[in-house]
């Protein structure tokens, strides 16, 4: 019998497994819903800033859904904040955002030593706590995530500005491009070295309905690859998660280096696997199935994409916090009952 | 004459379509010093090439980035018109109140939205992202608009929305507004239990929908 990092590890390595193993990353994908909260009292926001009740409530979230992995933060907005925009930490049901961004325009971004910025903010909380978790849970994944390249530059400079400066002033935004990845390499390679066992990229921001697919290629490939290879010469397999339908990048999804692409709910992933059959999906429950589905729909989606062969079951998209623990244990159930049918 | 007349009102539509912001004020100066009506400069000029651009949107010629230069052409040409406008060729334009719904900080898909709706000939009344659900409302009973759009990206705050709603009908004013809703997470089935009028898919869509509701007679 497979241990869950086992099982997990073994299938971002290409390897077969007895059955799919299901998680849900953290990050912009967590699962730290009020049900779980308002039981255990480990609760958000202020979580989002101690180390203690990160791994808490991290822990809390692995015991109660059937998902085979913890992971942490629970936001998109921790490098943002060391990059110095202004942070609302949000409340126990809505998660924390971005209320400003630093820098109106990429060509006066003022960039710091990322050595510095890596003991600044919570880095160093959502560190420790991988540190707490790893010693805590030696058999169970650690995900640390990261919010992808595009995202972070998003949350850096005026999304509205800088959408139209990757086209009028390109060199501007690979300056700016180029620095939030190196932060973000040195942010994983921290988590790393503390016990995550593996990171995950969310990067809603880059998305082929959004950017197209120049832009895509220009600004989102490279620098996820580059954040990849990073974490590849330490041996640390990477999931990235890609949002929106795909069509305009479809093409470009295959030269990820990712070990697992993750989409959301409308990419049909039994045909990504037909055309591109080397990579390793994972996807993609509906959310609003697990908000607003009953048990039954949950677990007739789950075992579906189970038979369609999706390599890891996940859910599709960030979780509403008003997400139902027992929807989501039909979603992990499924897949594990899968295992003896 | 009329030649050069459709020549300039094409140039003009070309500067918003082409992303060129310089060429769009030349055309708009050209249009006013040959003579042209600034409505029409507006309308078969700016606002055709912004019709445009939006197809090209649709048909995944065009993204984000170029709708975004395009509609900064479409209001540098809009600002050289404006002075020369004779007031209220149309009497009262339509308002709409829209904003990101509470939770969310991203605003380009509302700022796309709220381009193409006013390039449609409505007045929008912006309230910005992370708008509490009370507030659309109070806004649209301030300014009595006709419509209230509310978009967000993030499925962890889509609630928000059937909140808006739910207040409408508790205020027992849900009859004085239509409400459009929009956004990547949001379907029309989604649209439909929430008590939505319309699911908008995109900004040109949005704009279609928006026409319907307020001109279900007049709108195929």
């Amino acid at each position: 019998m497979l241990s869950p990092k086992e099982r997990l590890l073994a299938k971002l390595t290409g390897e077969k497994t007895d059955r799919p193993p299901v998680i849900c990353t953290g990050g912009m994908m967590n699962a730290a819903i009020i049900d779980i909260m308002k039981t255990t009292g480990h609760t958000l926001p202020a979580a989002h800033s101690d180390a203690a009740l990160m791994a808490d409530l991290a822990g809390d979230v692995y015991n109660s859904t059937g998902f085979e992995n913890i992971g942490i933060p629970f936001c998109l907005t921790v490098e943002a904040e060391v990059l110095g925009s202004e942070v609302n930490y949000g409340t126990l049901a809505c998660e924390p955002k971005i209320t400003k961004e630093i820098f109106p325009s990429a060509g006066v971004v003022e960039t710091r030593e990322i050595d510095a910025m890596l003991n600044d903010g919570r880095i160093g909380t959502i560190v420790e706590a991988a540190g707490i978790l790893a010693k805590r849970y030696p058999d169970v994944p650690i995900i640390g995530n990261l919010t992808g390249p595009v995202s972070t530059a998003a949350s850096l400079v005026d999304p509205t500005t800088l959408l139209k400066e990757y086209r009028k002033r390109p060199a501007d935004c690979h300056r700016v491009m180029d620095y939030v990845t190196e932060l973000l390499i040195g942010f994983a390679c921290r988590l790393v070295e503390n016990g995550a066992t593996l990171i995950a990229i969310g990067d809603p921001t880059a998305t082929g309905e959004i950017l197209g697919p120049k832009m895509f290629h220009d600004f989102a490939v490279p620098y996820l690859n580059r954040i990849i290879a990073a974490l590849h010469y330490r041996n640390i397999p990477v999931i990235v998660h890609i949002c929106g339908n795909m069509n305009t990048v479809r093409p470009q999804i295959p030269e990820i280096g990712a070990n697992a692409i993750s989409t959301d709910a409308l990419v049909n992933l039994r045909q990504l696997k037909a055309d591109y059959p080397q990579l390793t999906t994972m996807g993609n429950v509906s959310t609003f199935l697990l908000e607003l589905g009953t048990a039954a729909q949950v677990a007739e989606q789950t075992g579906r994409l189970v038979a369609d062969g999706v390599d890891i079951i996940s859910p599709a998209c960030g979780l509403s916090t008003s997400t139902s623990l027992e929807l989501i244990r039909a979603m992990t159930g499924m897949v594990k009952a899968g295992c003896h049918a | 004459m009329a030649e050069d007349k459709d020549e300039l009102l094409r140039e003009l539509s070309d500067a918003v379509v082409d992303m060129d912001e310089d060429r769009a004020v030349t055309a708009a100066q050209a249009v006013i010093t040959s003579g042209i009506d600034a409505y029409e400069g507006i309308e078969k000029g700016l606002a055709d090439g912004m019709e445009r651009a939006g197809q090209l949107f649709e048909e995944e010629e065009y993204f984000i980035p170029e709708l975004l230069i395009c509609s900064d052409a479409m209001y540098a040409g809009l600002e050289v018109l404006k002075p020369h406008l004779k007031v209220n060729p149309e009497g009262e334009k339509a308002k709409i109140v829209i904003g990101v719904v509470e939770g969310d900080t991203h605003d380009i898909g509302k700022n796309i939205v709220k381009i193409m709706l006013e390039t449609a000939g409505y007045e929008l009344i912006d309230l910005g992202r992370d708008v509490p659900p009370a507030d659309f409302v109070r806004k649209a009973i301030e300014v009595e608009a006709k419509i209230i759009a509310a978009g967000t990206l993030m499925t962890t705050t889509m609630d928000g929305m059937g909140e808006i709603i739910s207040i409408l009908e508790r205020e027992n004013k849900r009859q004085l507004f239509q409400v459009i809703v929009g956004g990547g997470p949001i379907s029309q089935a989604f649209a439909e239990k929430i008590g939505a009028d319309a699911y908008a898919k995109n900004a040109t869509d949005a704009v279609r929908k928006v026409r319907r509701l307020l001109e279900p007679d007049t709108v195929v």
